[in-house]
């Protein structure tokens, strides 16, 4: 029995994973459901925000197999992958293409909603920037990426049960325990600086888009001011 | 023959009465009135539950939202008024028009939690408050996802 096995994802890739698959499916709920868990929606949207900047962040700065530059592929290694002659570790070339759909549609998604309205009580919290006409198109745009993120999702896990049922890869272990079977060279980078940067960044990310900065509304008239009609 | 003159001539003044009670153009503004009316009202509830409950706000709120909930509105979904424009273009999906049994549904649904939420609202409690004016807005959610064009 071979028992070669690499260090694949790191622990912040890892955690990160679960937890935007988690708030996803929470958002999508709080989304479908409405009434006052709209407001929940709000404010989960506000956090896969901090969620995709770290993530965002970490693709540049965190270790090997989670950066940007070592799976995005190029037509050749997708060519290559078709036919079968890809031997790589990580995200292969499909699947990184997967990754880069899902992030940048995830991304659309909470840009959108940041400004959305739902012509009830619900505004995003950067509504105030837009007015009423641009966020409607927005909110139009946010309900038309909400269908191709179904699509992805149901792609994502169609691929993580082909490849466990067809091509015998188990791909859920390594999200969950960081190791993958067979030779590899584990991963390095990504230390705690990396960390502290990227999460400094998500928590600027998630400021900026709660518009805490906003000027505050006017404050109502005093009631005096207000006529019993 | 002069009776059925006559008698078209009736109908014909009748017919002209009757479609210069509500023009199109009247009954798509006077719809999107009401809900923007309305939605003045969500948003006076919802300040309210949020920040410092004024009771006496909150009723008048919820009563207008009675109000206009109970109205008949209905009436101005007139034929042919899929299309055209009030204050600005009407966002009523078709569907709206040929799904009569989901469109009745959907506004029962609403004017029962509205009626609730003017019940709510004169027992003046904040907490269920906040919890009624969030089934009235999933009542609204109701209808918009279904028949509301989203630009």
């Amino acid at each position: 029995m071979n028992q070669e096995k690499f260090r694949l994802w790191d622990l912040p890739t890892r955690l990160f994973h679960w937890v935007l698959a988690l708030a996803v499916v929470a958002a999508i709920v709080s989304g479908q459901l409405g009434g006052n868990l709209i407001d929940w929606h709000g404010r989960i949207g506000l956090f896969i925000v901090g969620l995709l900047t770290f993530r965002l962040v970490w693709g540049v700065v965190g270790s090997t197999y989670a950066r940007f530059l070592q799976f995005l592929p190029t037509p050749g290694e997708i060519g290559a992958y078709l036919r079968g002659e890809w031997h790589g570790a990580g995200h292969n070339p499909l699947g990184a293409l997967s990754i880069f759909g899902l992030l940048a549609l995830l991304t659309a998604q909470v840009a959108s909603g940041l400004f959305a309205n739902d012509d009830i009580t619900f505004v995003g919290p950067l509504f105030d920037l837009v007015g009423k006409n641009l966020s409607n198109r927005l909110t139009g745009i946010h309900y038309l990426v909400a269908n191709a993120i179904y699509v992805l999702i149901a792609l994502h896990i169609a691929a993580i049960a082909f490849y466990g049922h067809v091509r015998k890869q188990k791909l859920v272990k390594p999200m969950l325990t960081g190791w993958k079977d067979g030779p590899g060279e584990s991963a390095t980078g990504g230390g705690a600086l990396a960390l502290i940067l990227a999460l400094a960044v998500a928590g600027a990310a998630v400021y900026g888009a709660s518009g805490a900065w906003l000027p505050a509304p006017l404050p109502p008239p005093p009631a005096a001011e207000t006529p019993n009609w | 023959m002069k009776s059925k003159l006559l008698l078209a001539l009736v109908s014909m003044i009748l017919a002209g009465t009757a479609a210069a009670q509500v023009k199109p153009g009247d009954a798509i503004k006077w719809r999107q009135s009401g809900y923007g009316f309305m939605a003045w009202n969500m948003a006076r509830i919802k300040t309210n539950v949020e920040g410092t409950y004024n009771k006496e706000e909150v009723i008048k709120a919820a009563n207008a939202i009675q109000a206009i909930a109970n109205s008949g509105m209905g009436a101005l979904y007139l034929p042919g008024t899929d299309k055209g424009t009030g204050w600005e273009k009407t966002r009523v999906k078709p569907e709206f028009f040929t799904n009569r049994d989901a469109v009745n549904k959907a506004a029962l649904a609403f004017i029962k939690e509205a009626n609730e939420m003017a019940k709510v609202a004169a027992a003046g409690d904040a907490a269920a408050t906040k919890e009624q004016l969030g089934k009235l807005s999933a009542t609204c959610k109701g209808c918009h996802d279904d028949f509301k064009i989203k630009d």
